[in-house]
């Protein structure tokens, strides 16, 4: 028999939406607990509209970026601005152990399901909310995605190269990882507590935090040197060269760092004699530090007539850290290493077919992870919930639907 | 009052060396025994990184390795020693978690892998960080950072489409790997703790950063589209980076996410009089086909930057806000210091750090928890600083104690 999975019989009510938040309680689904998000048409999760789409055919049930963050979860739809949302709401999360939104703040609580209110019918709630900048103060209602976020944070400035303007990484990098794990963590460590004693608590995440808390040593180098931080392109204070390097064909790249002189040794074996009219000794570390951007050229000369993969094969066979600047495409159709991690998951979803999932990148030897599920349909469970989960009888659910409570 | 920390009494042994301390770290914040465990003399890999305090290269003032191990306790402990493998062992006979960075077999060789950890306690969790994971063709490639971020696809997407790819400061791989491992090493803590069985955590970090993609592998599937690198342009319409009097912001505005905030984009673009600013009133702004052509680029870059470039950051970021416009100082590590918000909820904590005998100012913690706030308990340990009490402990005796450190072994 498979063993019970770590989270098994926790039932979360999840007000998410977008990113951060629908990650966060996907990583708790896919690890056990019964995951009950709370949509509405109304209000649509705007991930739903977002491409990709399969087949390229926009549908509120196509996204392939909804469906990957939303896997294992059941879907209710349900219009909290309607006079009797919020008392179904409220029964919802009367029978759980978790509530998790990442509104501005305020939203909740204008239908009478913040902490405060939560905790005078469910006293024992652990309740996360991940707003933007945390549940009060003189910012605190701001607005933003991941994007802008990681602009704030700091982590758009410090990352491009030196002489251009900053590049970040070109995604909504908070909302995907730094914000859902530290989310998750938080959580977890609560589960924890309560099971110790019995307590819930509220967790306030501000989706800046966490990026900045990554970012710890460019903080205190600023608090105690007084050194600002500066884009470095793809510079490590010590190795040399490091860099990505042109590679045959078209945007093809591998990424090479040189930290040590036995790397350095081992990648002249594979790429031949650097050397130029400068006659420099390479072999020297301090020489290949102070002359890097002359070296990265000639590096760069040399990579340009090589498959990336077949010289990554080469340098590894020495030792030297290198690696194929890999697109989503390699990932699926050529990475060895991720197929044999079985990292690439297909669920077959009631309107997008067979479709291509991320399995959470941990694997737990005795309680491995299980996407249950494809992601739901808009409200795709709202009966069954109702019915089953929340005690309602057929007449009180056919009524409730007839008055739109359920859009 | 004093409040309790949620993970009081688990006990972790930390024996990362180069990048896996920020997994102890979380869990030492929330109030776990987390005993570092660090080669004696030489102490663990990060300590010859820099930034170092003051710029003085010692292995007492790296501020990665000062950073990322506060809340912990240290020890030094040689594992190639018999003796030092029994002194592990018998730390382990009370120890929840093992958090490692060797390389996959490594601990294993020395007898002290996770099948044998959990013969000495049936509940222990071992969880292993690795770049590319436990077994597989990758497993023992050498890699950083770098390579990293390139084998998990994040770094295709990052920089200039004109140049070579560009890396995301801060070693983000090795933060993903470390994220995701806290996440999992909680899971099998919760695991063991109703069932009493552990498991092996093994962490891929080229694994974890594939999470990092947003849809590229679900565009790549669905639409077969290959998403690469647009820094210096706009991400769509409405979205992206722009020069301001000071420095630069970033607004997103544009596209389906920011749909409901555009209105209040147009209305401000009125009122500061931006010649034409009626070109952006109208439907085709709400259609994603329209934002991603370089009609749409040129338009909104035209009106925006007549906003953007009489203003400074803090202005901008004000205004917009003010509007309901989403859009945010691209910060300098200043900026973030300074940033009226994060001084609100007290965000950074100061940290004595003794050899230096200066208080370090730090990001506390990442998330606020009611009822067991984490927080940095203590500072990083310097290198062996609680040997007498954590050995003493365990029984050793003083006497015991010096021969081991004679013989290297501590």
């Amino acid at each position: 028999m498979r063993a019970k999975l770590p989270l098994a019989g926790i039932r979360v009510a999840d007000f998410t939406w977008i990113g951060a938040g629908s990650y966060t309680t996907k990583l708790l689904a896919d690890f056990g607990a019964e995951v009950i998000k709370v949509e509405s048409s109304t209000r649509m999760d705007s991930l739903r509209s977002t491409a990709p789409f399969k087949d390229g055919v926009a549908g509120i049930n196509r996204s392939g970026y909804f469906a990957d963050r939303n896997t294992s979860k059941r879907s209710i739809q349900l219009n909290l601005k309607h006079p009797e949302g919020p008392g179904i709401a409220r029964a919802l999360i009367a029978k759980s152990d978790i509530v998790a939104n990442n509104f501005t703040p305020g939203i909740m609580e204008k239908f009478g399901l913040g902490y405060q209110d939560v905790i005078t019918f469910k006293r024992d709630i652990i309740y996360i909310s991940m707003s933007m900048q945390g549940g009060s103060g003189p910012d605190a209602k701001y607005v933003g995605f991941g994007l802008t976020i990681a602009a704030l944070t700091g982590l758009q400035y410090l990352s491009g190269q030196t002489d251009r303007p900053p590049a970040g990484t070109g995604t909504n990098y908070p909302d995907h990882v730094p914000n859902p794990c530290h989310g998750a963590f938080a959580l977890l460590a609560a589960i924890y507590h309560k099971r110790g004693t019995g307590e819930g608590q509220f967790i306030d995440l501000a989706q800046t935090e966490p990026t900045i808390a990554l970012l710890g040593p460019a903080v205190v180098d600023y608090t105690v040197n007084g050194r600002v931080a500066e884009r470095c392109g793809n510079d490590h204070w010590w190795a040399a060269p490091r860099g990505a390097y042109p590679c045959r064909g078209t945007d093809r790249w591998i990424a090479i760092s040189i930290y040590t002189d036995d790397e350095w040794r081992a990648l002249e074996e594979v790429l031949g004699p650097v050397a130029n009219e400068a006659e420099r000794n390479w072999a020297d570390h301090a020489v290949r530090r102070r002359h890097k951007t002359e070296l990265d050229a000639l590096i760069g000369a040399r990579t340009a007539a090589w498959d990336a993969r077949g010289l990554m094969t080469k340098l590894q066979a020495r030792g030297v850290p290198s690696g194929v600047v890999q697109t989503a495409q390699d990932l699926i159709e050529e990475d060895a290493q991720l197929a044999h991690r079985k990292h690439w998951i297909s669920l077959e979803h009631k309107e997008m077919g067979k479709t291509l999932y991320n399995a959470p990148p941990i694997r737990l030897s005795r309680t491995p992870a299980a996407l249950s599920r494809p992601a739901p349909l808009l409200g795709e469970h709202t009966e069954e919930v109702c019915l089953d989960l929340l005690g309602m009888t057929r007449p009180q659910f056919d009524d409730l639907r007839a008055a739109g409570v359920f859009e | 009052m004093a409040q309790s920390a949620a993970l009081t009494g688990l006990k972790v042994l930390d024996l990362s060396q180069r990048y896996a301390h920020y997994c102890g770290k979380l869990f030492a914040d929330m109030g776990a025994d987390v005993i570092l465990i660090e080669k004696p003399r030489s102490g663990c890999a990060l300590r010859g990184e820099a930034p170092f305090i003051a710029d003085k290269h010692d292995p007492e003032y790296s501020i990665p390795f000062f950073y990322f191990n506060t809340s912990k306790r240290g020890i030094t402990l040689d594992l190639e020693q018999g003796e030092g493998r029994e002194l592990f062992r018998n730390l382990a006979r009370d120890c929840d978690l093992v958090i490692d960075d060797g390389a996959p077999g490594a601990l294993d060789a020395l007898g002290l892998g996770y099948a044998a950890l959990a013969e000495i306690r049936p509940g222990m969790v071992v969880t292993s960080i690795t770049p590319f994971g436990q077994a597989g063709p990758y497993a023992q490639y050498a890699a950083d950072d770098l390579t990293l971020l390139a084998m998990g696809g994040f770094l295709h997407m990052m920089g200039y489409p004109d140049a070579a790819p560009t890396q995301a400061s801060g070693n983000q791989a090795y933060a993903m790997g470390n994220l995701f491992a806290a996440v999992g090493s909680m899971m099998a803590v919760l695991g063991a703790q109703t069932s009493g069985e552990g498991q092996h955590v093994d962490i891929s970090i080229q694994e974890c950063v594939t999470m990092a993609l947003e849809n590229a592998a679900q565009f790549y599937d669905l639409e077969k589209r290959v998403r690469t690198r647009f820094a210096g342009s706009q991400r769509q319409a409405g979205t992206g980076i722009f020069e301001c009097a000071d420095g630069s912001v970033y607004i997103f505005a544009g596209g389906m996410a920011a749909i409901r905030f555009w209105g209040n984009l147009v209305q401000w673009m009125k009122d500061e009089q931006v010649p034409a600013y009626e070109t952006l009133d109208g439907p085709e702004w709400s259609d994603m086909v329209f934002l991603n052509s370089e009609r749409a680029k040129d338009t909104f870059a035209e009106m925006f930057s007549v906003v953007a470039k009489r203003k400074t950051k803090e202005e901008l970021y004000r205004e917009a806000q003010r509007r309901r416009v989403p859009l945010c100082p691209v910060s300098t590590v200043a900026d973030v210091v300074q940033n009226r918000q994060l001084a609100y909820r007290g965000f950074f904590t100061r940290v004595p750090h003794a050899r230096a005998e200066r208080e370090l100012v730090m990001p506390g913690a990442p998330f606020q928890l009611s009822a067991t706030p984490s927080k940095v308990a203590r500072p990083a340990p310097q290198l062996g600083q609680h040997n007498r009490e954590i050995y003493g402990a365990i029984g050793v005796s003083e006497q015991k104690l010096a021969a081991l450190q004679q013989a290297g072994v501590v």
